[in-house]
């Protein structure tokens, strides 16, 4: 792939700057609110990743990713809130219940590919939601969710003037499940990986069992889900429904594909722009200008899905590769007027 | 007077490059066979010519340009395909598959010439095509492709994994039709081609290697040399 | 005995919602190997035109009001596929993912275009009067509404079985399910089959979302959301790109549901999923799917 000979110490100073930022005198980011913004930007952004190891890199067009994100939620909440375990416990706990639960799916829905793949997944992923909302055994608390007690967690994970563990929180998860990810795929498992995406017959041929490589990406990006979502747990204090929606895993489609697909700081951009983005849009639709819009333009735009779908539209129209792939065709670009 | 042209005709599959600019010409009126050993890219050059793979180069019909045409307007224009593992429509019945060919509305005639050259196909018109035997799959499948007037036949291994008394019979319907129309014609029965090509190409590699007369059939040698097999059935 | 035909009726009506959007879903997807998430937004747009139909009737409308508003809605939704197929679709021709995704993108802006104009409150439709009376079979009291879903979803099985059966473009349909490269290369454009077909889905999920907005008590643009994800399971349990498949399985999941529902309130979603999981590991092309090659 193409690479800038600066991206690594520069990424290295973006990281370093964004963890000093909050402790670093008066910056936009020593706001709680912004903190609070960016803690779940960086979620996102790490949700995004793990679905592009499944989507990009392995070429698994799953809809029922959510599952895996609500189940760090919901079972980390559940375990803190019913006093079982330590927090910390209840996250890793929440990792291997995930896990497992993407073993027994994977096994049953890898038995299709493509886009039955597609729908067999979202069937899971929509029973999972529905369980959730039954509030089966007074459990998830159905339609309202279940607040977190933060009787349990450490306090410097609450109050306002504590959001930059939070925000901490969450960076190290980002920067956590990128080094996962970046692993896994450039090993030689990642190797074959995108050989399954390009070409699954050849992988077959070379003796590999291809059901096993899909079966361990499906695995991997599921546990990560778990941890984000644990961490989620915390930011958002709740554990809520919209958690487990088909929506979540659609947003983060949405997010990869904007982002640009395979090359990992494509999708993190894609999950920090979009949360940001959704967040952003509803506080300017409730500005005063905003209501001298005619309602039947206004109404709309006030909703952010309408922005989002057409640039999604335009971009797998128009733009396939998203943003890194328009950023890596200027680059090829230059180059190649470089050396002429 | 050429009915086909194919020249420089490059196709490559998901990034694997199979034609190397194959180059021969189908003459008019005439049967002609394109041999080689299995995968240099015979029923790849077949399906290039019918735009169900996408290729660059040239393919002349009657000297009209139709590389890049879509493939329905290329057969509508006069090239029937009977392609190599028949791809019969196996959930409709014998007649939904003819009737699905045929592509003229008055075809009473055309369907009772193919009745003439496959009597059982008449008998089993109700069948459903899935239920049929290989060698009744075949009939249908060559039937199909000759319900309509057509300048070229392209065929593809018609007699592959039939029994023996079936490829008799295929290949007498072939040699019946032969003497009608343009055909050319993949087949790995040597006794089948020297019995009714005119012509022989063969191919190696994805490139054409030799364009001739099929005297040299009957030499083992050249037979072994360019086609690998020791001449005689296979 | 009584409560045992009420559930089971209403089970079926409940699978008849489910077929109507099924079938289109599995037609597209069998003939074109598109992943159709735009059909909830056929759906939606039916239920909405029908709503404006019938609500110029007034709060109550007669049958054959009721079913002017159907065919209307069903129209529009058929001619807002046709739109959307030529539109995006073919551009991307063959490109699955891309297709699938770009479906995923229509069914975000009509949401929100629809929610933008009317909110995502239910607004009550304008149904005959008479769909709220039990009629009486073998001592249950049926609600008549369901008897109004089972009749129209017959119909439009019945349509077509006789428009795929009898007709050429049918026949193109069926041998399209089957192997499309191998229509064109008998001369026919299989493209024309893509726009009848997308132009019929949208009809039926349209018709549908008049419906669904009687069951559900009003139209919002949120009703789709669960019809389209259990159409999906109906597709995949009765077979890709087969109508009676579909059929047979949004039969089979509304009766199991509603029993299931009736033993325990949410069980039925959770044994729906498990007899996917069966079926998957069974027989992965589904009940009448046929293995592709």
């Amino acid at each position: 792939m193409l690479r800038w000979k600066y991206s690594r110490p520069l990424l290295g100073l973006l990281i370093a700057l964004l963890a000093l930022a909050p402790i670093l005198g008066a910056n936009p980011l020593s706001r709680p609110g912004l903190q609070q913004t960016m803690a779940v930007a960086f979620i996102w952004g790490g949700l995004a990743l793990t679905y592009d190891l499944l989507f990009g890199f392995t070429g698994l067009l799953s809809f029922g990713h959510a599952l895996y994100f609500a189940t760090g939620v919901y079972v980390s909440c559940i375990l803190i809130n019913h006093e079982v375990v330590v927090w910390w416990l209840a996250a890793l706990i929440s990792i291997a219940v995930s896990a497992l639960l993407a073993l027994l799916v994977g096994a049953a829905s890898l038995r299709t590919t493509g886009i039955t793949f597609a729908m067999v997944t979202l069937a899971f992923g929509e029973a999972g939601h529905v369980i959730i909302q039954r509030n089966f055994f007074n459990l998830t608390g159905g339609e309202n969710g279940i607040a977190l007690n933060a009787d349990r967690i450490p306090s410097l994970f609450i109050s306002v003037a504590n959001t930059k563990f939070i925000y901490w929180a969450a960076l190290a998860a980002l920067i956590f499940t990128y080094a996962v990810i970046w692993w896994v795929t450039e090993s030689s498992a990642g190797r074959v990986f995108a050989a399954l995406r390009d070409n699954e017959l050849r992988v077959q041929v070379l003796g590999l069992n291809t059901q096993r490589y899909k079966l361990l990406a499906f695995v991997i990006s599921a546990a990560l889900a778990a941890l984000l979502g644990a961490v989620m747990l915390i930011a958002a204090g709740s554990a809520a429904p919209r958690f487990a929606d088909a929506g979540v895993t659609i947003s983060l489609l949405l997010m990869v594909v904007l982002g640009g697909a395979v090359t990992r700081w494509g999708a993190v951009i894609g999950g920090i722009f979009y949360s940001i983005a959704t967040t952003r849009m509803q506080d300017l639709t409730q500005q005063e200008s905003f209501k001298t819009i005619p309602k039947w333009i206004g109404g709309p735009i006030a909703e952010p899905a309408l922005v989002l779908g057409l640039l999604f539209i335009f971009v797998v129209m128009f733009a396939p590769g998203g943003l890194s792939g328009a950023y890596y065709r200027l680059r090829l670009r230059a180059i190649t007027k470089k050396s002429q | 007077m050429n009915a086909l042209s194919v020249s420089d005709l490059h196709v490559k599959i998901n990034e694997s490059h199979i034609l190397h600019g194959v180059t021969f010409d189908v003459p008019a009126h005439k049967v002609t066979a394109l041999l080689g050993r299995n995968g240099v890219g015979k029923s790849t050059t077949l399906k290039g010519i019918l735009g169900l793979y996408p290729g660059t180069g040239s393919v002349q019909l009657n000297g009209r340009e139709i590389i890049g045409v879509p493939t329905y307007k290329i057969v509508q224009s006069g090239i029937a395909y009977v392609p190599e593992d028949r791809e019969i429509f196996s959930s409709l019945s014998v007649r939904e598959n003819l009737t699905l060919a045929s592509r003229s509305k008055d075809n009473g005639a055309a369907f009772a010439t193919i009745f003439e050259l496959f009597p059982e196909l008449d008998t089993r018109a109700t069948q459903i095509a899935g239920s049929l035997s290989g060698g009744q799959q075949q009939m249908v499948a060559i039937a199909r492709a000759l319900l309509n007037k057509n300048e070229v036949l392209l065929i593809d291994e018609p007699t592959k994994g039939l029994a023996p008394k079936l490829v008799t019979e295929v290949a007498s319907a072939l040699s019946k039709v032969a003497n009608e129309t343009t055909m050319l014609l993949v087949e790995q029965n040597l006794a089948l081609v020297k019995r009714i090509a005119h012509h022989v190409v063969v191919m190696d590699q994805g490139r054409v290697v030799f364009q001739g007369g099929p005297e040299n059939l009957n030499d083992p040698a050249w037979v072994h040399q360019m086609l690998g097999v020791s001449g005689g059935h296979k | 005995m009584e409560t045992f035909i009420l559930i089971g009726i209403t089970g079926i009506g409940l699978g008849a919602l489910y077929f109507l959007i099924a079938s289109g879903l599995s037609l597209i997807y069998g003939l074109m190997g598109v992943l159709n998430f735009a059909h909830g937004s056929f759906l939606t747009v039916g239920a909405f035109v029908g709503f404006w139909v019938a609500s110029k009737m007034g709060f109550e409308t007669s049958m054959p009001e009721f079913i002017l508003a159907m065919l209307v809605g069903g129209l529009a939704a058929g001619l807002f596929a046709l739109l959307i197929e030529q539109l995006l679709i073919t551009r991307l021709y063959d490109r699955h993912i891309d297709q699938a995704l770009v479906t995923v993108g229509v069914s975000l802006v009509v949401g929100a275009v629809l929610g933008g104009w009317f909110g995502n409150d239910l607004r009550m439709f304008p149904a005959p009067l008479w769909f709220l009376s039990a009629i009486d079979i073998g001592g249950a009291k049926i609600p008549a509404d369901r008897v109004v879903y089972i009749a129209t979803a017959v119909l439009l099985l019945v349509g077509n079985w006789a428009l795929l059966k009898f007709t050429r473009i049918g026949l193109i349909i069926r041998a399209g399910v089957e192997n499309r490269n191998m229509v064109n290369a008998l001369g026919i454009n299989v493209r024309r089959a893509f726009s009848t077909v997308f132009f019929l889905g949208g009809f039926a999920a349209g018709v549908g979302g008049v419906l669904v907005s009687v069951y559900s008590n009003g139209v919002s643009p949120l009703i789709a959301a669960t019809y389209l994800i259990y159409g999906f399971i109906v597709v995949v349990i009765g077979g890709m790109g087969s109508v009676p498949g579909s059929f047979l399985a949004a039969m089979m999941i509304g009766v199991i549901r509603q029993f299931a529902n009736y033993y325990a309130t949410g069980l039925g979603d959770f044994v729906v999923v498990i007899l996917l999981a069966v079926v998957l590991l069974i027989r992965p092309q589904g009940l009448l799917g046929k293995v592709r090659s």
